[in-house]
């Protein structure tokens, strides 16, 4: 009887002392062991090794040391490509910024007024989410960006009289064109954010706004913006991590080019990996580049976490 | 709420539960099964290949495993790409027996990638009659033998016979001058609007592979040795970027180029089959996997030597081909299996007059093509009486239509791709090539010299040549 | 491995779905109280019933809500339906004028060779359900095992577990790729190496720090009274997890699930580098994976056909549970990454 009121105790939600009741020792043990298992030997131990890694020279067969240890990392600052992936991710991110942030809170505060067919606005914006990525972006290189005059995208230009555009066959605006592929693919998943976070506005709000005399364009400024800004925070977050991994596209669309402008970051560190022939795979310098990167998105997803943290307690 | 919480509960658990019936775990092979036999996996085809393909290879199997009945032989699909064949190499998940190219046979075989098959091969009948320079691919540094090269080529041009006819041309008298196949390209694209009419790949270490390909035509090289073994990378030349001119050309002031510049190997032969492109460069046997892969017909199919300006002393068909070679995780029971396999698929028919014929009837059987041009492995006489015993067997028309290949080949100069860190150069002119076609004025010389800079590093800090003073 | 961060705190999971609890802010009250008010038909947005009468409102209001629903059957459906009708084209048409709807007859040719034996789509679809569903059980397990004994057991160590699992949750899923896939071709303790066996598509999928510290949190909120009755009643950890929190976890349950199954279908670098096929790819790869590898060897006509039959099905679910997809921030909001 005792010790079911001190289990209890210690299983009160606002945490009391833990203390240790050595009859469970075992059962503790046992139901953590999967998660010590997986976790060991799928994160912290690989996060331990990439750290060994970035430091040492291998390809797979044969591994020493780096000497001088930093070398991978003086390495990717001395290659050029590396810094082109650096201004391709940060172009790919900004445009991404301007075609797709401001995009679907448009959209989703005109849905959210919808009155009839509502659910069919939603249905029509998610439909590109459900698509498979590799599925877009085969459909988009193999058939609609085909800068020929029969290309779709061309075809349709044409009606306007537009002459047949490039795509992805130009350094100018090979990127553009993932940008637009990959907002068409994942903008309908941040529409669906923002209509959940606008039904989540009190309408009391609204009735306060009107008494104080508010027409539209003041409740939109004054009430449902403010009520937006933590989730256009935490999308903000999300799109900067997401864009700054980007990978597919490149790899599936463009292989990086043309004349590497459309390689990013990740595409480099795939390649520095498992693109090298001639036996020199570079696990160390994309290591290397990996931990880089890391260290950066660390930050944005520390904000991140704050942010929906602050978001969900307010 | 609720409910429709269930409903997705009980639909995730019904998939799950399905699949369960389903699955499917890869077993690996130890080498050896229930019945004692020898398990082998070899390279089949591509991804993709056609069912026709893989019938007439299934046949082959069969027939194999029928004359080596403690073999069994299970095919693979496999397709090399530089870009996955180190991951897969390191991951095991390679088959017992594959092909590697030209490029990477020897330093595969110099770093211990690949098993050393020296004794199997010294057995077999022709051991000793291969073309020196041939087999020289197949070596390590210390003369060790680690498969047998196979349909080496040289590069030619392929072409759509259909759209010559419709553009006015001979399909009989393809071009034999780098100006002839430009005022071709021309007359194709302007009788028929969004066609190619000469194209490159670019793509994927291909496009410097015929960027180097077009060089050799016109005289000059990539890498130089020097007497004393040092290698210099050379792509900063004018010849290359005489050959880089001639694509801009083609592109910006010929508009015969077509509108898709990013094209790899498969993409290329893609947009070939498709009726895209009506002229391209290509290995001379090509057809073999636009019959299995593209839905190419052979009686449309015309190949000819690639142009070499005959004014340059150095000018040369650049060739290469493919090692079969073995798995170095094979046992000794599955290393002696891969080599009859080898000897069987790869050597025989070149030699043996009803092991040529047992294959070219598989291959009509399943309507692949039979009499694709390659180079000789051994001397020309072997080759031309190989070429004889299939002869009844070839696939209507295309002796006729591959003839302005095969007559004129052997009149050219031959030469290797370069052998230091090959793919790697390749990998780099990449984007020059893409750069000359999806730019109007880019800076050709920069972007050669940054190539030189970035491969001799790579050559340099190889220890053979860091030895070298 | 997968790269799809969820918009949802581990803390909001419990909103609205925890049975029985009080709800325990304002903020939650209010939302609460504004769902309850939605469902009884008293809708609003920005715009007022009294506005909505005004002419100078609806009409320009009701035309923008035209030109919106025809740009979105644009984006939205018209490629879809576009696959889809490539799906049954014959390849030149396709290429030579993709726009025009069946010039020369529709054909079937495409959809046979789908399901033929150079591409078997179906069953690298069903290696794609394996997969997920794989990786599902895997995430299950883990995350409700180890969420139970750091948020009920709660060991002396849970602690300095709980601390280094969070801590995983800033360090994006990337920087583990070449360590990981070092330690899949030669895993710690095991023989052969994982790639190309499902386990190296399943068991780093479990290493979720998301899911963990989500199960946590609802565990956390659950109602200690019965857990205090269950002892009493001499249960011990293994019954009451299975008996007692295990039933009750249906809703958190669900969002792993949901999460779990999207990311996995929707994966493609890691998949694609441990899954490279073998000597049987059919009983390994999933679509993500196969798709691209056959896409330069395939006639375009049945590669766009098999697109369409890896559009269909998922869009088929989509619909059916359209509801779970569109509810709530989290569901299904993914964001690109």
């Amino acid at each position: 009887m005792t010790t079911s009121t001190r289990s209890v105790q210690r299983v009160r939600p606002r945490g009391t002392p833990i203390t240790w009741v050595r009859r469970g020792g075992l059962a503790n043990l046992l139901f953590l062991l999967p998660l010590l298992i997986i976790f060991g030997m799928f994160s912290w131990w690989p996060i331990i090794d990439s750290f060994v890694i970035s430091l040492q020279h291998t390809n797979f067969i044969v591994t020493n040391w780096a000497d001088p240890l930093w070398s991978n990392f003086t390495f990717v600052f001395n290659d050029p490509t590396f810094w082109v992936a650096v201004r391709n991710t940060g172009y790919f991110a900004i445009l991404a910024l301007i075609f797709g942030y401001p995009l679907p809170i448009v959209l989703a505060v005109l849905m959210s007024e919808v009155k009839r067919f509502k659910g069919l606005f939603s249905v029509l914006a998610y439909l590109p989410v459900v698509v498979l990525p590799v599925v877009s972006a085969e459909l988009w290189k193999t058939v609609f960006f085909d800068a020929g005059n029969s290309g779709v995208f061309n075809i349709i230009l044409s009606w306007f009289g537009i002459p047949a555009q490039p795509w992805i066959q130009n350094v100018g605006s090979a990127m553009p064109s993932l940008v637009l592929e990959a907002t068409w693919a994942s903008a309908g998943g941040t529409i669906i954010i923002y209509l959940a976070a606008l039904t989540n506005v009190p309408p009391e709000l609204y009735d306060a706004a009107e008494v104080d005399g508010a027409g539209i364009w003041k409740k939109l400024w004054h009430v449902t913006l403010p009520q937006l800004r933590g989730i256009m925070l935490i999308t903000f977050i999300l799109q900067i991590i997401g864009t700054s991994q980007v990978f597919l596209e490149p790899y599936l669309i463009t292989q990086g080019g043309p004349v590497q402008s459309t390689t990013t970051i990740m595409l480099l560190i795939f390649q520095y990996a498992f693109q090298s022939t001639d036996g020199g795979n570079n696990l160390g310098g994309a290591t290397a580049l990996s931990l880089l990167l890391a260290a950066v998105l660390a930050i944005f997803s520390a904000i991140y976490f704050r942010a929906t943290r602050s978001w969900s307690q307010n | 709420m609720k409910s429709r919480r269930k409903a997705v509960w009980l639909a995730v658990a019904g998939v799950a539960a399905a699949s369960v019936a389903l699955s499917g775990c890869s077993g690996s092979s130890g080498g050896t099964d229930a019945n004692g036999k020898t398990e082998i996996v070899v390279a089949s085809l591509q991804p993709g290949a056609s069912a026709a393909a893989l019938a007439a290879f299934n046949t082959q199997v069969k027939t194999f495993e029928k004359k080596n009945p403690d073999i069994d032989v299970k095919g693979e699909e496999y397709n090399w790409t530089g870009t996955t064949f180190a991951a897969e190499l390191a991951g095991g998940t390679l088959p017992d027996e594959f092909g590697v190219p030209f490029t990477d046979s020897k330093t595969l075989a110099n770093n211990g990638q690949l098993a050393d098959l020296t004794k199997y091969i010294n057995k077999f009948s022709y051991a000793d009659k291969f073309n020196k320079n041939v087999i020289d691919v197949a070596k390590d540094s210390k003369g060790h033998l680690y498969g047998i090269p196979f349909s080496p080529y040289a590069m030619a041009i392929s072409y759509n016979r259909a759209d010559f006819t419709k553009a006015g041309l001979d399909p009989n008298k393809p071009p034999t001058s780098w100006d002839e196949v430009e005022t071709d390209a021309i007359a194709i694209s302007k009788a028929l609007p969004g066609v190619a009419g000469y194209m490159q790949m670019t793509s994927g270490n291909t496009g410097g592979w015929e960027l180097t390909s077009a060089t050799y035509s016109r005289g000059g090289r990539m890498e130089s040795t020097a007497s004393n073994g040092k290698v210099t990378v050379n792509a900063d030349n004018d010849v290359t970027k005489a050959a880089l001119a001639y694509l801009a050309k083609l592109r910006w002031t010929d508009n015969a180029a077509g509108s898709n510049f990013l094209l790899d190997w498969n993409g290329i032969n893609a947009a070939f089959g498709s009726g895209k492109v009506a002229m391209y460069m290509s290995g001379s046997d090509v057809i073999t996997s636009l019959v299995q892969n593209d839905k190419v017909d052979p009686a449309n199919y015309g190949v000819t030597v690639i142009p070499v300006d005959t004014s340059a002393a150095d000018a040369g068909v650049l060739s290469g081909g493919t090692v079969a070679v073995a798995n170095a995780k094979d046992t000794p029971a599955q290393l002696a299996a891969v080599a009859k396999w080898i000897d069987f698929y790869y050597g025989q028919p070149q030699v043996d007059k009803d092991a040529a014929v047992t294959q070219a009837k598989a291959l009509q059987a399943s309507n692949q093509v039979v009499g694709a041009p390659s180079l000789p492995i051994f001397d020309k006489a072997t080759y031309d009486q190989s070429r004889e015993w299939i002869k009844p067997y070839a696939t209507p028309g295309l002796l006729d239509n591959v003839a302005p290949f095969t007559s004129n080949i052997f009149a050219q100069n031959i030469v290797p791709e370069p052998n230091k860190h090959t793919q790697d150069l390749y990998g780099a002119l990449d984007s020059v090539v893409q750069a000359v076609l999806t730019q109007k004025n880019p800076d050709v010389d920069a972007l050669l010299k940054a190539v030189d800079v970035k491969i001799q590093a790579l050559i340099d800090a190889d220890p053979d040549q860091a030895a070298i003073k | 491995m997968s790269t799809t961060t969820p918009v949802i705190s581990p803390d909001d999971v419990v909103l609205g779905q925890k049975p029985g609890a009080p709800a325990t802010s304002p903020a939650r009250a209010r939302r609460a109280k504004s769902r309850a008010s939605r469902e009884a038909g008293d809708d609003r947005g920005i715009v007022s019933n009294t506005d909505w009468r005004r002419r100078g409102v609806r009409f320009p209001l009701a035309t923008a809500h035209l030109v919106l629903l025809v740009l979105l059957v644009i984006a939205g459906l018209l490629p879809i339906l576009w696959l889809m009708k490539a799906a049954f084209t014959p390849t030149q048409d396709t290429l030579t004028q993709p726009l025009a709807i069946f010039p020369h007859g529709a054909t079937l040719t495409n959809i046979a060779q789908a399901f033929g034996v150079n591409i078997k789509i179906q069953d690298y679809f069903f290696n794609t359900i394996w997969v997920a569903a794989g990786a599902w059980a895997v995430q299950i397990v883990v995350s409700t095992t180890g969420g139970y004994a750091l948020s009920v057991l709660r060991p002396k160590y849970g602690k300095i577990v709980t601390g280094m699992v969070i801590a995983t949750l800033f360090l994006p899923a990337i920087v583990l790729l070449i360590p990981l896939y070092l330690t899949i071709l030669h895993p710690l303790g095991f023989g052969g190496s994982l790639l190309n066996t499902f386990w190296a598509v399943w068991l780093p999928s479990g290493a979720s720090a998301f899911n963990v510290v989500l199960v946590m949190r609802f565990f956390d909120g659950l109602p200690r009274e019965i857990f205090e009755a269950a002892e009493t009643d001499g249960a011990g950890p293994f019954r009451l997890f299975w008996s007692i929190v295990l039933p009750m976890s249906k809703p958190v349950i669900g969002v792993v699930t949901v999460f779990a199954i999207i990311n996995t279908w929707k994966d493609f670098l890691w998949p694609n580098l441990v899954l490279p096929g073998g000597s049987d790819p059919a009983s390994i790869q999933p679509l993500s994976v196969r798709l691209p590898a056959i896409q330069g060897t395939t006639e375009l006509g049945p590669f766009l056909a098999s697109l369409a039959i890896a559009t269909l099905i998922p869009i088929i679910l989509f619909l059916v549970f359209q509801r779970t997809f569109l509810s709530g921030g989290g569901f299904g909001g993914a964001v690109k990454g």
